[in-house]
C-alpha cells in the first residue's frame, strides 16, 4: 500500500478546514487540523506532518510566528494562505521561508498543484540537484547554462548582460519557488545596493524581451504582483 | 519619492508675498513722482495687502503685509520722507484700514478653500454610497439563489436525480466565483480611502500587470481568446498594481459578460506623458443610451438586457474610481468596425496624481 502523505492544516474557520481536509482526503492525503496556533505547534512535533498548510490569520497567535517558530528547526514544507487584504504577510512569510502562497479564495485544483510542488521541492533537494550535476537548468525550450553562463532559447544563446544573466539564474535555482523583490535585489545587486523594485523591473523586461516570445505572455518566467517572480517548474 | 514636485507652500506664499509687495512699493515709488499728493500710496498698499491675502495660505503673510504697508507709507511715501512720524493724522487708521483688509480677506480666503475641499469630499462621499448601495443591492440576488439551491439539495427526499443536484450546485459555485468578483471589486474600493491620502504607488512595468490580469482572465474564460501588445519601449508607471490589474480584470470581463466577445485584444502603449490601456472587442458594443452614464454606478439598475446579467456598471465604475484616484481617465467607444473599445490613461510621472487643491 502506498504511504500517503499527511497534511497539517491549520485554520481557524471550521468550514475552510473542513472543505481543504475534504479535497485531501479525496485525492490520497491524510490530514490533521489544528484551529489554533498553540494546538498547531504541539501537533507538528508529535505528529511529524508532511506538509503544513498555514493561514496567517489565526486567533490566538500570529501565523508568522509559528512559521518562524517551524523554520526554526526544520525545512517543512509550509504553504502560506493569505487573504488579498495582507499583501505585506505574504511577502513576509516567504522572506521568512515559507514555500509558497496562496491566495483566499483558491480553487482545488490550485490547491493540490501547490501541494504537489512543496512536496516534491522538498524530497528534491531544494536547490536544485539537477543543476549541481550538470550544471546546467532546463525548462520547455530554456536551458541556462551554469558553467558557461549563457541561457539559451531553443538551442540559440540570447545574449543576457551580467545582471540578466545572474537574475535568469537565480531564478532557475529556485524554480517553481517565488523569489521576492527584495530578496533579488539583496542576491544580485548586494545587501547594501541602491538598487530599488524599478532596475528589477527594467531588467526584467529586458530580460522577457530576449527570451520570451511575448514578453506581456511570458512562458517561463512569471510576474507574482506585488511579491516577486517565479521560474516555471519542469512539470507546468 | 517625489522629487520633482511643486516647491514647498511656505516658500512659494514669501515669493509670492515679495513679489506683491515689490510691485507695490514700484507703483507707490513712480506716483510719488508724478503727484505731490500721497494719499494714494495707502490705496496702493490696500491693494497689495487684499491680493497677498487672497493668494496666501492663512493669515500670516496678509498682516505680514500690513505691517510692511504701513511702514512703507509712514517712512517711506509720505511726509516727512525717510522717517517715522507716528503723530501723522491718519496713521492709525491707515494701520487699521490695512489691517482689517487682511484679516478679513484671508478669513474669507480661507473659507472658500474650506468649503471647496468640503464639498470635494462630499461629491467622492456621495460617489462611494452610490457603489456600495448599489453592489449591496446586487449581491442579493446570487445569495437568495445559493441558500435556494443548496436548500434544495439538503432537503431532498431522493426526488433529485444526480444529474439535478450536479445542476444545482453548479449554479451555487457560480455564483459564489460571482461574489467572489464582487468582493474584490468592493475591496478595491476600500484601498482608495478618504481621497486626500495618496495611493501606495509604485514603478510597475504595464505589461507584467495586463500580462498577469490576461493570464487570470484566461483561466475564468478559456474559450476567450485574448491578444496581447506591448510596445518594445519599457513602461513604467506608477500604480497600485493590485488595483489597476482589478481595472484591467473589469475591462476583460465586461467584454465577456455584456459585449459578447470571442476575440479581445489587449495592448498598452505611450501616449505622450502618460501610457495608455486599450481594451479592444469583437462583441455587441456598448448600447448608445447607456454610452453616456456607462461608467456611473447606477447605470446598471434598470437592468435585464438581452443576456440577464448581474452588475453592469459597477465594475466599470470601479474602473473609473480607480483610474481616477490614479490622476487619470477612461473612455468608452463604439469603433466603426463593430465591437467596444475602452481606453484608459495614466500619467507615467507621478507628481499629477490626485492634487485636489486649486
Amino acid at each position: 500500500m502506498k504511504l500517503k502523505d499527511k497534511v497539517l492544516i491549520i485554520e481557524d474557520e471550521q468550514s475552510i478546514s473542513n472543505f481543504i481536509s475534504t479535497i485531501l482526503n479525496a485525492n490520497d492525503y491524510d490530514t490533521l487540523t489544528a484551529a489554533g496556533g498553540e494546538e498547531a505547534l504541539s501537533m507538528i512535533t508529535s505528529h511529524c506532518p508532511d506538509i503544513i498548510i498555514l493561514d496567517l490569520g489565526l486567533p490566538d497567535m500570529d501565523g508568522l510566528d509559528i512559521l518562524r517558530e517551524v523554520r526554526s528547526w526544520s525545512n517543512l514544507p509550509v504553504i502560506v494562505v493569505s487573504a488579498r487584504t495582507h499583501e505585506h504577510d505574504k511577502v513576509a512569510a516567504l522572506d521568512m521561508g515559507a514555500d509558497d502562497y496562496i491566495e483566499k479564495p483558491f480553487g482545488t485544483s490550485e490547491l493540490l498543484a501547490r501541494i504537489r510542488t512543496a512536496i516534491r521541492h522538498t524530497r528534491t533537494p531544494l536547490t536544485n540537484g539537477g543543476i549541481a550535476q550538470s550544471g546546467k537548468f532546463s525548462v520547455g525550450g530554456l536551458t541556462i547554462d551554469y558553467d558557461k553562463h549563457h541561457v539559451l532559447v531553443d538551442g540559440t544563446d540570447v545574449h543576457l548582460t551580467l545582471n540578466e544573466f545572474k537574475i535568469v539564474a537565480l531564478l532557475g535555482k529556485y524554480a517553481g519557488k517565488v523569489l521576492t523583490y527584495d530578496y533579488m535585489i539583496r542576491e544580485i545587486w548586494g545587501p547594501k545596493a541602491k538598487a530599488d523594485n524599478q532596475i528589477l523591473r527594467v531588467n526584467m523586461a529586458n530580460i522577457r524581451r530576449k527570451i520570451e516570445k511575448n514578453p506581456a505572455a511570458p512562458e517561463y518566467i512569471f510576474t507574482e504582483i506585488g511579491v516577486g517572480y517565479r521560474m516555471r517548474d519542469e512539470d507546468e | 519619492m517625489r522629487k520633482n514636485g511643486r516647491m514647498p507652500r511656505a516658500l512659494r506664499d514669501a515669493l509670492l508675498t515679495a513679489a506683491v509687495l515689490a510691485a507695490a512699493v514700484g507703483l507707490s515709488a513712480l506716483l510719488g513722482r508724478f503727484t505731490e499728493e500721497d494719499t494714494s500710496v495707502g490705496f496702493v498698499f490696500v491693494l497689495a495687502v487684499a491680493f497677498v491675502s487672497r493668494w496666501t495660505e492663512g493669515y500670516f503673510w496678509g498682516i505680514f503685509s500690513s505691517f510692511f504697508g504701513v511702514v512703507c507709507v509712514n517712512y517711506v511715501f509720505t511726509y516727512p520722507y525717510w522717517e517715522f512720524n507716528f503723530t501723522m493724522t491718519g496713521y492709525p487708521l491707515t494701520f487699521v484700514t490695512l489691517l482689517a483688509v487682511a484679516l478679513m480677506v484671508s478669513a474669507m480666503t480661507t473659507q472658500i478653500k474650506r468649503q471647496e475641499r468640503l464639498r470635494l469630499e462630499t461629491e467622492r462621499e456621495a460617489m462611494r454610497a452610490d457603489l456600495l448601495r448599489a453592489m449591496s443591492h446586487d449581491i442579493r440576488t446570487p445569495l437568495t439563489s445559493i441558500v435556494g439551491n443548496t436548500a434544495a439539495v439538503l432537503e431532498d427526499k431522493g426526488a433529485l436525480s444526480t444529474e439535478q443536484k450536479r445542476a444545482l450546485l453548479r449554479d451555487v459555485n457560480e455564483d459564489a466565483q460571482w461574489l467572489i468578483r464582487m468582493v474584490e471589486n468592493i475591496l478595491s474600493i476600500t484601498r482608495i480611502r478618504g481621497g486626500e491620502e495618496r495611493l501606495a504607488t509604485d514603478y510597475e512595468a504595464a505589461e507584467e500587470i495586463v500580462g498577469v490580469a490576461a493570464g487570470k482572465f484566461s483561466k475564468r474564460f478559456p474559450q476567450v481568446a485574448v491578444s496581447l501588445e506591448v510596445p518594445d519601449e519599457v513602461l513604467l508607471v506608477p500604480m497600485d498594481a493590485t488595483l489597476i490589474r482589478q481595472v484591467v480584470m473589469n475591462l476583460l470581463e465586461n467584454a465577456v459578460i455584456h459585449g459578447g466577445a470571442q476575440h479581445i485584444r489587449l495592448r498598452v502603449e505611450r501616449d505622450g506623458e502618460n501610457a495608455c490601456f486599450i481594451v479592444r472587442d469583437d462583441g455587441r458594443g456598448i448600447a448608445r443610451e447607456k454610452l453616456p452614464t456607462l461608467f456611473d454606478a447606477d447605470a446598471g439598475t434598470p437592468r435585464g438586457g438581452a443576456d440577464g446579467k448581474k452588475n453592469m456598471g459597477i465594475g466599470l465604475s470601479v474602473c473609473r474610481t480607480i483610474v481616477k484616484a490614479h490622476g487619470g481617465s477612461i473612455t468608452a467607444e463604439n469603433p466603426p468596425d463593430g465591437g467596444a473599445c475602452f481606453r484608459f490613461y495614466l500619467p507615467l510621472k507621478e507628481e499629477k496624481q490626485l492634487e485636489t487643491e486649486g
